[in-house]
């Protein structure tokens, strides 16, 4: 717990909230900016605000995300002499890996809530429309916390293993691309990938890209089985890898 | 600023993987630029306006792949300098912090002028090659087209060798980078006079086809406004690395 707790301290004076609260109100409002600039209301109501607003998110900007979440957090330990303090602290390789990890994957899961909010709040405010959005997407809201986390941990372990900030972020974007490509030949085997998992979920029940617009059991648990495994071999993995580094000169 | 400058650039890119990322760079867009063809259900490589949907291919590629790697060449070529103090220790060679800016500009410059013009071929080639277009190339619009890319490639290149160079914590670099991508895709969809306020947007005015009536139509380049831009910029960045030379190290 001392490790986590240590996170947080760190995480005060990080800047996380720029990319927390900014790239999902930059992408809900980009999706609407065509509307609001013709003064029209979406045809759908409720459906086609969130389509507009994850549609274009879930494809790498989510990913983009959680890679310079990623890097962020691991900043500080490649400056000055924090890597070797970070080498001789008595925490083990384990609860470096699981505490960083859960900040990233905790600085996610608000993204995913502020994304949201946001389509609460543009559909109100901006298109005024009624009543509440389908409960379905509150459900992949909860869905895309659970299956961005595989993807928060291995952008945790390549920041971790990358001295520069900008190198996991180009990883990011180009992996998803080549996911986002995986999953329209492969289908849901393309799940294996942590950025295939969050672009499948992220859109989820649209119907655009890689989803045929109907949500089945089948999915829902393949999405599931691969956010645990994929969390579980990847936090081994990290921890296996940060076991066998050694201070830096 | 002398060939030593630039030379002096190249032996730093050695070790940071740039040609990696421009590598990358430029099998995404062609990636991309085939995906148009290959996801439009109507397309015939032998009608007349066959090349349209690799045009509209690359104008949709380009906007979505080259802001943030644009941003992360530009971070990681800078953030060296940071990291190893390099500023002070340059300048005490003879090199002050302006100079090196206009000698990384030169250097990355290089590597991206080949990166688009290599691309603009490659996805020629592809057409020819691969899709089997039968009518000839456009090859007058085909150029315009791709120095128009180049050129705000260049300025967004400019933009970003300095705000890293400013800013030493990379996050508010690649942050501008990830807006950088959501304007630059986003703009397409909105009116010409939106696309000239951010320098993103000029992707959007360097457009050469577009999806219209049921199939991809030319579109006519909006070239003066990205020469003004490149202009504007140019002297800005000669002025900005000018101050730079005055500054405390």
């Amino acid at each position: 717990m001392d490790a986590l707790t240590a996170e947080l301290i760190k995480l005060k004076r990080s800047l996380a909230w720029p990319i927390v609260i900014g790239l999902p109100v930059v992408l809900v409002l980009a999706g609407a900016a065509t509307q609001l600039a013709d003064g029209t209301t979406p045809e759908d109501g409720w459906d086609t605000v969130w389509l507009q607003s994850v549609g274009f998110y879930g494809l790498f900007p989510l990913a983009v995300g959680i890679a310079v979440l990623g890097s962020l957090v691991w900043r500080v330990e490649h400056r000055g002499s924090n890597w070797n303090a970070l080498m001789s602290s008595p925490a083990s390789s384990l609860r470096i890996v699981v505490a960083k990890a859960a900040v990233i994957a905790g600085l996610t899961a608000l993204m995913q809530i502020i994304l949201y909010l946001s389509v609460l709040a543009i559909g109100k405010l901006a298109f005024s429309l009624e009543g509440m959005p389908d409960s379905q997407h509150l459900s992949i809201t909860a869905l895309l916390v659970v299956a961005t986390v595989p993807a928060a941990v291995l952008q945790s372990g390549l920041s971790m293993l990358m001295r520069s900030f900008a190198v996991p972020i180009a990883v990011a974007l180009l992996a998803s691309g080549f996911s986002t490509a995986a999953l329209m030949v492969a289908g849901n085997a393309a799940l294996v990938s942590p950025y295939g998992l969050a672009t499948r979920t992220a859109l989820l029940g649209t119907g655009s890209f890689v989803d045929e617009g109907t949500i089945t059991g089948g999915d829902v648990a393949a999405i599931l089985i691969a956010a645990a495994l994929g969390t579980v071999v990847l936090v081994l993995c990290t921890t296996a890898v940060l076991e066998h580094r050694d201070t830096r000169v | 600023m002398s060939g030593a400058a630039v030379a002096n650039e190249f032996a730093k890119m050695r070790r940071l993987r740039v040609w990696l990322i421009a590598v990358l760079m430029t099998l995404a867009v062609l990636g991309l630029s085939l995906f148009t063809v290959v996801s439009s259900p109507d397309f015939d490589p032998g009608s007349p306006g066959a090349w349209n949907a690799l045009l509209a291919g690359m104008s949709l590629g380009i906007p979505l792949i080259c802001p943030l790697l644009l941003a992360v060449i530009a971070s990681r070529l800078t953030e060296v300098e940071h990291t190893g103090n390099g500023w002070l220790s340059q300048a005490t060679a003879g090199i002050t912090p302006g100079v090196m800016c206009r000698a990384k500009l030169v250097a990355l410059g290089l590597v991206v002028t080949v990166t688009t013009l290599g691309t603009g071929l490659l996805v020629i080639l592809s057409g020819k090659l691969l899709v089997g277009i039968l009518a000839p190339p456009p090859l007058g619009r085909w150029t315009v087209f791709t120095l128009c890319m180049l050129a705000v490639n260049l300025v967004v290149l400019a933009l970003h060798l300095l705000v890293s160079a400013k800013v030493e914590n990379q996050l508010v670099a690649l942050g501008i980078g990830v807006l950088g991508c959501v304007l630059a895709v986003f703009s397409q969809g909105l009116p010409t006079a939106a696309a000239h306020v951010t320098p993103w947007g000029y992707y959007a005015l360097a457009t050469a086809a577009d999806y219209g009536g049921g199939g991809y139509i030319a579109v006519d380049v909006c070239y003066p406004s990205i020469i003004a831009l490149a202009v504007v910029i140019g002297i800005a960045f000669a002025l900005v690395t000018d101050r730079f030379d005055r500054q405390e190290a």
